[in-house]
């Protein structure tokens, strides 16, 4: 019997999948579980190209649930706008929950049908930066690494040969590596807004590195665990309070380092040249749209005002489509940092968009894509 | 900061019922006010879509000005409620963009004050006079 | 999985950008983001954002019917044998299908064109540096960049690897139609002066492009500049696998397309064979090339995606979207960029094809480990190849004389509708012809007249920029009147 607020400790049953995934594989052994029992249609899963390459697919077979185990931190992309318009069973770093449940907001993905397991995380890294700084700061070559870790602050990397190699993330970040920048100041890391809060803190003992801690959050968590259990997937036990007590303290840890590190990378900008530093920042956008297309939050579509009421003959000193998506992302920008990622101008659009919206919500005291029963700001319009 | 003789270009939104009637009075009233203001009628001012005001600045205008009936008056009821929710995003957002917060303006005018209109507009004028051309003025707008 | 995705690259220009290609269900196409892709880490331009829209499907056809592939190309082969053939394939396809057409222009006993004219005035010593050039993270480390091209509107991509150079403290001067926002200094010179007045030296790079209408005697005057001043140059073009294709065929003694259009005109040229590659597309005066194809006796077309030279073709043998294909692109910088997708419709076609016409059979693995032995072999890593020739003699050049003039794109080459369809002039020209707001400027060339939508920037006066192919256009430059309307 499994009940909301359960902090349990559990492991696939499938000896390989234990073994190749991140953590036990618990994860893993859920969603295939779900999908092989009927809980849901499909399952959203990475499907693994190399150590740093990964494509979202959504799939109605268990065995590529199964092959998708392992978590990779080179491949940072949200999974989103992958699970609209389906039933299905999704694994979910926090702001993958994030977006679902802004999403959800909106009408456009069906919350009751859609499962998240998600899953801690300390921050991801672009996969180019990675193989660089794997060759400057490790002297590894890409092509040899088999396997990393994030572990007590240290990025661990392990090669073909078997050796390990750790560097501390403050030393990677100083030198230009490292996580990207929108995960240096996310404070949200253990996915609380999801159905399941899965990841290895607070995995000791015995079990370090072959079990994940899960804490069931809610009523579809409990329906995800006990389908798991009844399909024989996984095994899980209650969690110890020491187990506990560790987690939360690796979550302020991490949380603090988010909240330090947020006020370098926004630096304040003096009242004097402030629109012409914003101006100066959008002048090299090309208007591919890409920041637009990949913002998980963005429910809009095609048919939206931001590109309606742009055109690239306008010779304006700043584009519509930038002031518009400014204003319009206040409420729900969650600083997942995709826009910044694919922007091929270079622009630092997250953190663009994060000088607008975070003031904003926290004067408002809202956080996006924590639960979909919290109204986002604009609806105020409403007038309810 | 502007040329000797530079008129601001000044873009008012009014809406039919309130405060367009309050410019028509401030007209009839032979109320002095400088000619630099254009005016937009909307039905309601519920009507105005904060891209409105962004494509006024980006088009050329040096100040924008947001008019309607008073809370309570709306002919449309609430209208103008409305307009008050996203006046409030549409400032905070140019506040942080940088533009100088004396170039947007809210004001609910009814239909019979035209002196206050006049002063409204007596107003606003100088202080852009002062500000000078709007940064996000285009090339070849004066 | 549901659907499927492809790894695949963006066919726009030969920057090698990597992409996914999904496709649902119901076959709906979406472009999705590779990040770990070297040459553009995931990032697409506007081009490639609407890769979606580009892949249109191409059907088989025998004298304006439908058919099967199959028999296409057996009409195909009916038609060829013992014809006098002209082969034109300018690399908007894997390097394996551009080999297997070489295997069948071997069987034809002629050779395939990549429609690069310009190959054929150089000496050979200068091939290798103009057909790969250096590394897209050389151009970071650069002191000095001079561009020949408009980075923003005709190859985005670079833009990104021009701003980290700056970061690294270069400096950029732009040598083109406009003023560019990341260039440290705009010049409109005479080319006389770009020796002494660019301030290259070995630490500098030069960015120019070279594509199907371009003057020898540029590329020269491009070669020239480099050798004098020891700077590194990079020639972008225009098409995905432009230099895969110039490596795999061979490298002189090729026509480009103006002549091979020549020829057809006057009655030289009676069959032509493409591989996707678009002569109405390509010429800068579309309708004139439509009106040449027609003189043809014979038109065979062999391409993977819908475009207005099949309407005309005697033969279509359609092969399947780019995406799909199995096969490997090579970029400007040498790089081999592989699909992940497996389907050899286009290849077995064209082994069919080298059959019916005397030659051997062909398939995908033994093309593809060709095309690792015979060009990978040479640059598996991307390796600056060093100007090996003189100072180049220019000769007589065609000077530049119109003031309506392209702004060669990726949505220009493919002549594919897009929101640009306005001009750029400058503030002057906008005054001098009393255009107002909202306004329209009408072009007046020899073939008619068009009214256009104008931007404003800051460019020389007079000029006439456009990044949309004109039916007023006759030529890359072309002389128009103007007038408000």
């Amino acid at each position: 019997m499994v009940n909301v607020g359960d902090m349990l400790v559990g492991y696939a049953t499938d000896e390989d999948v234990r073994k190749r995934g991140a953590s036990g594989g618990l994860v893993t052994a859920v969603l295939a579980a779900a999908l092989e029992k009927g809980l849901v249609e499909n399952v959203v899963v990475m499907k693994h190209i190399n150590e740093f390459e990964a494509v979202p697919i959504i799939t109605d077979d268990v065995d590529e649930v199964l092959a998708s185990t392992g978590s990779l931190h080179s491949v940072p992309v949200n999974l989103a706008k992958y699970a609209m318009g389906r039933k299905v069973a999704m694994p979910a770093k926090p702001c993958d929950a994030q977006a679902v449940i802004e999403q959800a907001k909106r009408d456009m993905i069906d919350l009751d049908n859609t499962y998240i397991v998600g899953l801690n995380c300390g921050g991801s890294m672009h996969p180019v930066t990675t193989k660089k700084m794997l060759v400057a700061m490790y002297d590894i070559d890409p092509e040899d690494v088999v396997g990393e870790d994030i572990e007590k602050g240290k990025l661990i990397f392990k090669t073909k040969n078997g050796e390990e190699k750790a560097i501390a993330i403050d030393e990677l970040e100083e030198a230009g590596y490292g996580r990207r920048e929108s995960c240096r100041f996310c404070t949200l890391k253990i996915p609380v807004n999801a159905d399941l809060a899965c990841g290895n803190w607070g995995v000791i003992g015995d079990l370090a590195g072959s079990a994940t801690f899960c804490q069931v959050m809610n009523d579809k968590g409990v329906k995800l665990l006990e389908n798991a259990i009844d399909a024989g997937r996984i095994k899980v036990e209650p969690a110890s309070d020491k187990a506990i007590a560790i987690r939360a303290k690796v979550n302020d840890v991490m949380v603090n380092l988010g909240s330090t590190l947020e006020e370098k990378i926004f630096p304040e900008i003096p009242d004097e040249g402030r629109i012409q530093f914003y101006m100066e920042q959008m002048a090299d956008c090309i208007d591919c749209g890409a920041c637009k297309e990949v913002c998980p939050v963005c429910a809009c579509g095609e048919d939206s005002k931001c590109t309606m009421f742009h055109s690239l003959v306008d010779n304006y000193k700043m584009s519509m489509y930038h002031m518009i998506r400014l204003l319009h992302l206040t409420d729900s920008c969650i600083a997942c940092g995709q826009c910044s990622d694919v922007c091929p101008s270079d622009i630092p659009i997250t953190l663009l968009q994060s000088r607008f919206a975070i003031p904003a919500q926290r004067r408002r005291e809202y956080t996006p894509g924590m639960n979909v029963d919290d109204v986002p700001p604009f609806f105020e319009v409403i007038l309810k | 900061m502007a040329e000797e003789g530079w008129e601001p270009k000044i873009v008012a939104f009014c809406c039919n019922w309130c405060s367009y009637g309050g410019a028509d009075t401030a007209g009839m009233g032979r109320f002095q006010q400088p000619a630099s203001t254009r005016v937009i009628r909307v039905m309601c001012s519920g009507r105005i879509d904060p891209l409105h005001v962004y494509n006024a600045f980006l088009e050329g205008a040096d100040a924008v000005l947001v008019t309607g009936c008073h809370i309570g008056d709306c002919h449309y009821v609430n209208g103008n409620e409305k307009t008050e929710v996203k006046y409030k995003f549409l400032e905070e957002m140019l506040q942080q963009l940088g533009l100088e917060p004396d170039r947007l303006h809210l004001n609910w005018i009814s239909a019979s004050e035209g002196e206050r209109f006049a002063n409204f507009i007596n107003e606003v004028t100088a202080k852009v006079k002062e500000l000078g051309p709007s940064p996000l003025k285009p090339a070849g707008v004066k | 999985m549901i659907g499927n995705v492809y790894q695949t690259v963006c066919p726009g220009c030969n920057m090698g950008c990597g992409l996914y290609i999904r496709e649902d269900e119901e076959g709906a196409l979406a472009v999705d983001f590779m990040k770990s892709s070297p040459a553009n880490l995931g990032k697409l331009c506007r081009f490639g954002m609407k890769l979606a829209h580009h892949y249109s499907k191409a059907t088989s056809m025998v004298d304006g019917k439908e058919s099967s592939v199959e028999d296409a190309v057996k009409a195909a082969s009916d038609k060829l044998k013992g014809a006098d053939v002209t082969m034109l394939g300018v690399g908007n396809t894997t390097n394996e299908e551009s080999l297997a057409f070489s295997k069948v222009a071997d069987a034809l006993g002629t050779v395939v064109n990549t429609g690069m004219g310009v190959y054929s005035e150089l000496p050979t010593e200068c091939h290798p540096t103009v057909g790969v050039g250096i590394t897209l993270d050389d151009i970071e480390s650069a002191k000095r960049i001079a561009l020949f091209v408009d980075p923003y509107v005709q190859y985005p991509l670079l833009v990104r690897r021009i701003l980290a150079a700056k970061k690294n403290g270069a400096s950029v001067v732009s040598v083109g139609w406009r003023d560019l926002h990341l260039a440290d200094e705009n010049k409109y010179i005479d080319p006389d002066m770009y020796e002494s007045e660019l301030g290259l030296d070995s630490e500098s790079v030069i960015i120019a492009d070279v594509h199907p209408n371009t003057d020898p005697g540029w590329v020269k005057r491009m070669l020239n500049l480099a050798l004098k001043t020891q700077a590194k140059i990079l020639f972008m073009k225009p098409f995905v696998n432009a230099t895969g294709v110039d490596l795999l065929c061979k490298g002189t003694g090729q026509k480009g397309i103006p002549e091979i259009m020549e020829g057809i005109n006057e009655g030289s040229i009676k069959t032509l064979v493409t591989l996707d590659s678009d002569p109405i597309e390509l010429m800068p005066d579309s309708d004139a090339a439509a009106a040449t194809l027609t003189k043809l006796d014979n038109l065979i077309v062999i391409s993977s995606r819908y475009g207005p030279v099949n309407k005309m073709a005697d033969i279509v043998i359609a092969t399947e979207p780019l995406y799909a294909k199995a096969g490997s692109f090579m970029n400007v910088e040498g790089q081999l960029l592989n699909n992940s997708g497996e389907s050899t419709t286009g290849i077995d076609a064209m082994s069919t094809l080298a059959q019916n016409l005397g030659g051997e059979a062909l398939d995908y693995q033994g093309l593809h480990n060709n095309v690792l032995e015979s060009i990978v072999q040479k640059f598996t890593k991307p390796n600056y190849k060093e100007l090996a020739c003189e100072v180049l003699d220019i000769g007589p050049m065609e000077e530049k004389k119109g003031n309506l003039i392209y702004l060669y794109n990726p949505f220009m080459w493919f002549d594919e509708p897009d929101d640009n369809d306005f001009v750029m002039v400058n503030m002057n020209t906008v005054n001098k012809l009393g255009l107002g707001k909202g306004a329209m400027i009408a072009l007046t060339s020899d073939t008619g007249t068009v009214n256009m939508r104008y931007r404003v920037e800051d460019m020389p006066d007079g000029l006439i920029l456009t990044a949309k192919k004109l039916p007023v256009a006759t030529g890359w430059t072309t002389i128009v009147s103007t007038e408000a309307v």
